[in-house]
């Protein structure tokens, strides 16, 4: 890293400071800088034994530093760790070809999209003997049939997170959320395929049913309740509801698992929507271009230890589908309501389908809806 | 830091109230309201100073003091490692977009180039266009067309590209209602345009240059989206690190940060100026 | 936005034809411009045209379905039937209201008309998007104008040794992260928050005020955070402000607002238009402070794009718009500019 960020940065300037005084051709000299830029290691292809390098492309902060380290330290492979924020940016990067990465984080959906594409590589399962730790519900899913392309990291699902201070009545599932006396007082995340998932299954239709006609209805249910919302947000829901900006929050079992961990009042409550909520299972994959996959399966049979997956657990509260791992968590962690629904419902929960062409009207229905 | 605020910052505030020109009514008026508006800049900084000792994980209430945050925030390899990543890339791009911006408005100024008006217009078009498109626009031209790696160099490129047109307005800004002759004299003395330029002009200029270099850092340093799509691996940004941790809920080694950056600055400006002051 | 700085009408007489000297200086920017500005534009304005697979890839090709549907053509070629209709059904609704039965008076009519044209807009969505951008950008670049002008001139009066000093203090609060800055203001403005705090303690309001997630929120993130790019460029016009002129502004018994209106404010002009362009053209693709400060409930066309690109998986329609957005700027742009060298 030291000696990395000095030279890369005068290799630029030196490039800028070429463009500046207007010599030389502009393309040769943008691209004559570009070994010089490179961190060197990636840049060659792989002999066979492959070199210590694994170039991992992940969620920001979804993979603690300390799992790294410990990965660096008990293999020697040099991780280098980029991030994105959602699967579509991750997956615009990677079409490119600008990134050469070894190991992506990709949902359930993505992971379907992606195979069908054909840009994922199959895994060599002899590689990855620690997949038995993963509990026989998260294995085998319909996005991956046989866990070809993926291995579970972690998983999750949507609940209701309310504030019993500000809210004296029961709330057992979206309708009950969605009334006229919270109008203001209710935040939601801002991702429209859930919004209408939940009308969908507010309505009893399966959240995989996205045609005209179910759309339709779902777009009569989400007029009513889009002008109740106070607030849209997907990336930290949890801020409102703790500062009492809002009353009730439909969001990620994650952010209800923060608020029950971290808020000593006791006035938050975790509810699962009686009409049925989805499962997402965000995991790790290679693609087929990556350079190093032997160092990939290395890593993904790393993170499967259930030692290492308790590390992930405690900094993320979502639900864990290692089941190892969770022999290795104290009761009071396995007793937060919001991280781990009961396995019976978990084990009924539909994982969302990609919906490919489609996803341009969902969007549509809610920005529509917005500006209404 | 406070006894070098308290011999520095009323001075020149006195003696300005002084100096200016008009009925005096307008002077106090001015002199308030850019007090309230200074309180009105710095009332979050102070905030996120406070919260940096506050121990509440998530900020919420004061729950006593702590300086844990600074402790952890020294040991955060990472973090650190991101913001070390973005004073580089904001201080390159800084100089570079600055040095662009200059001698391109002052051109322009000066000569009538063929499709000047285009020119003209062209320049706007980073401003004007979506961070988004702009990101996604230019990494497809670094990895499909030029075959630049993503890393430091594509992302000051990036910045430099929206930050340079800042500079270039408003240093145009400032050339409108320069004395035409300025540089005439200057010539007729027997200055090449060169000296010309960097002798009369670039001082005449100054303030704008200035202005406009530091529009160039505040935004390169605060830049998300289009580093997002131009960045590789080990060139990850303060920006993105920040926007990745508010998932988990901000933690207060972010303030912690920010104030130790902002404070260092205040006093490193002040202290230059004090040593302007005795020399 | 009446103005633009650039290109100013100067007196031909001192600007020449460029020599060699001044080509070579110059072939950085128009390289630069060539490289990073021209071919990333026409790459977007192809891919506008183009399709998209279902996993959001793009394919190259020639449509204009992007920009029917951006512009809403459909209901664009129904307007010549649906204004009338609507603005009938608007007017029936009224008179049914008020008078039913009888035939609509002049008043009934023009309120129908007003209905009419305001159900009209509200069926096209993107345009709706654009107009609401626009109006927020607006907005913010008038409060900014207000709130920043005599701070940039109180610190373009100060003794020379100050200004610097003070331009940089201007700008350092923004040196931290934005997304810190704006936590920092959700928790003034939050239900348990400072303000509200405050304010209960001191027995102001009885309960606390709803502050977020309102316009008022909205706003005033935007005015924080451009501020400063306001400031910065009408300082450069203050500073070097003849001070003889202002001097015998009022030696001549002008008061301050007199002096204010006839000398230093246009005197200040092109500072004043650089930095409402600076302002005003970043603010319309904001998306980040409406998201977080107003709840995200209207989403601004920056929004929008960026989505296009991200969950609708759609980027040749994100390309449409941002084509749009550019051509809109470029031809006001190029209007205004004609405009003043006639």
């Amino acid at each position: 890293m030291k000696t990395k960020t000095p030279l890369a940065a005068l290799a630029a300037f030196t490039t800028g400071i070429l463009l500046l005084a207007g010599c030389g051709k502009p393309t040769t000299t943008t691209s004559s800088e570009t070994p010089e830029a490179t961190p060197s290691a990636e840049a060659t292809p792989a002999p066979n034994e492959e070199e210590k390098v694994l170039n991992l492309f992940c969620w920001t902060e979804y993979v603690p530093q300390s799992v790294i380290d410990a990965f660096t330290q008990e293999t020697g492979i040099k991780v280098n760790m980029q991030n994105y924020e959602s699967n579509e940016e991750m997956l615009q990067k990677l079409l490119s070809g600008g990134g050469n990465y070894d190991l992506i984080q990709p949902s359930d959906y993505m992971i379907e999209a992606m195979a069908k594409a054909g840009y994922l590589r199959p895994l060599d399962k002899e590689a990855i003997p620690n997949l038995k730790n993963i509990a026989p519900e998260f294995l085998d899913k319909s996005f991956d049939p046989g866990n070809k392309y993926s291995v579970p990291w972690m998983a999750g699902t949507v609940g209701i997170v309310v504030n019993t201070e500000l809210v004296k009545d029961e709330i057992k599932g979206y309708k009950d959320v969605f009334q006229e006396k919270f109008k203001g007082k209710i935040i939601v995340l801002d991702d429209a395929r859930e919004l209408v998932s939940w009308a969908l299954a507010s309505e009893g239709i399966d959240v995989n049913e996205i045609t005209p006609e179910n759309l339709q209805k779902a777009r009569e249910v989400l007029a009513d309740w889009i002008p109740l919302v106070a607030a849209f947000d997907s990336t930290s829901p949890k801020d409102a509801l703790l500062k009492g900006n809002v009353a009730l929050g439909v969001v990620w079992n994650g952010e209800g698992g923060y608020i029950l961990r971290d808020d000593q009042s006791g006035k938050f409550k975790w509810i699962l929507p009686e009409d049925g909520t989805h499962l997402f299972i965000d995991s790790l994959a290679i693609p087929n271009t990556a350079k190093h996959p032997k160092n990939a399966e290395l890593f993904m049979n790393f993170i499967l230890r259930p030692e290492i997956n308790k590390m992930i657990w405690d900094e993320f509260p979502y639900l864990n589908p290692n089941a190892e791992g969770r022999k290795l968590l104290t009761p009071e962690q396995l007793a937060n309501a919001a991280a781990f629904p009961p396995d019976d419902v978990v084990a009924k929960m539909p994982i969302f389908k990609d919906i490919g062409d489609q996803a341009g009207a969902v969007d549509e229905i809610i920005n529509e809806l917005k500006v209404q | 830091m406070s006894a070098v605020a308290a011999s520095l910052l009323p001075k020149p505030f006195l003696a300005y109230v002084r100096k200016i020109r008009g009925p005096r009514i307008q002077q106090w008026a001015f002199g308030i309201w850019t007090v309230a508006v200074f309180a009105f800049l710095y009332i979050p900084i102070l905030l996120l100073i406070v919260f940096s000792f506050n121990d509440s994980r998530l900020g919420l209430a004061w729950e006593g003091f702590t300086t844990r945050w600074y402790e952890q925030l020294f040991r955060n390899k990472v973090l650190i490692g991101a913001f070390k990543n973005s004073m580089i890339i904001a201080t390159v791009t800084t100089v570079l977009s600055t040095a662009l911006g200059t001698i391109g408005a002052w051109l322009l100024y000066r000569y009538r180039f063929p499709f000047q008006r285009a020119i003209g217009l062209l320049i706007f078009v980073p401003m004007v266009i979506p961070e988004v498109l702009m990101g996604v626009s230019l990494m497809v031209l670094f990895s499909n067309l030029l075959n630049i790696p993503l890393g430091y160099a594509t992302v000051i490129i990036g910045h430099t590209t929206f930050c340079f047109p800042f500079v270039l307005v408003g240093v145009q800004a400032r050339l409108q209602g320069i004395d035409p002759f300025l540089e005439e004299a200057a010539m007729d003395l027997g200055a090449t345009p060169i000296q010309a330029f960097w002798k009369v002009i670039v001082p005449y200029l100054m303030p704008a240059i200035i202005a406009g270099a530091l529009m160039s850092f505040t935004l390169s340093f605060d830049e998300y989206i289009v580093t997002v799509f131009t960045s590789g691996a080990g060139s990850q940004t303060l920006p993105l690190q920040v926007y990745g941790m508010a998932r988990k809920g901000l933690d207060p080694q972010l303030n912690a940060l920010s104030a130790l950056f902002v404070l260092g600055t205040i006093i490193l400006v002040l202290f230059s100026e004090l040593i302007k002051k005795r020399t | 936005m009446a103005a633009v700085p650039t290109a100013a009408p100067v007196s031909s007489h001192h600007t020449r034809r460029p020599g060699w000297g001044a080509w070579l200086f110059m072939s950085p920017l128009l390289l630069w411009l060539l490289l990073f500005v021209i071919v990333p534009t026409v790459m977007i304005v192809v891919y506008s045209f183009g399709t998209k697979t279902a996993l959001g890839e793009i394919r190259l090709g020639f449509t204009w379905e992007n920009y029917r549907k951006a512009l809403d053509w459909d209901k664009l070629q129904r307007l010549p039937r649906d204004f009338p209709d609507n603005v009938r059904a608007a007017t029936a609704e009224i008179v049914e209201e008020e008078s039913p039965g009888s035939p609509a008076t002049w008043w009934e009519s023009t309120r129908g008309l007003l209905g009419g044209i305001a159900k009209t807009f509200n069926s096209f969505l993107w345009l709706k998007i654009f107009l609401l951008s626009i109006w927020y950008a607006f907005l913010t670049t008038v409060i900014c104008m207000v709130v920043g002008y005599p701070v940039a001139y109180f610190i373009g009066r100060a003794p020379p040794g100050a200004r610097n000093l003070l331009l940089t203090l201007v700008m350092i609060p923004f040196w931290t992260s934005f997304l810190i800055r704006t936590y920092a203001w959700i928790s003034l403005l939050s239900r348990d928050g400072l303000l509200n705090g405050l304010l209960m303690s001191l027995r102001i309001i009885p309960e606390p005020l709803t502050l977020m997630y309102t316009p008022f929120a909205v706003v005033l993130g935007l005015v924080y955070n451009f501020l400063p790019f306001m400031i910065l460029p009408i300082y450069t016009s203050v500073e070097r402000l003849d001070n003889a002129m202002v001097e015998a502004a009022y030696d001549l018994g002008a008061g301050p607002v007199r002096a204010f209106s006839q000398v230093i404010i246009p005197l200040t002009r092109p500072g004043i238009v650089a930095g409402a362009l600076l302002v005003f053209v970043p603010s319309i693709a904001m998306f980040a402070i409406t998201t977080l400060m107003g709840g995200g409930k209207v989403p601004t066309i920056g929004e929008v794009i960026q989505k296009q690109f991200t969950t609708a998986r759609n980027p040749p329609f994100g390309s449409a718009l941002g084509t749009i957005l550019l051509l809109i700027f470029i031809i006001s742009l190029w209007l205004t500019r004609r405009h003043r060298e006639e």
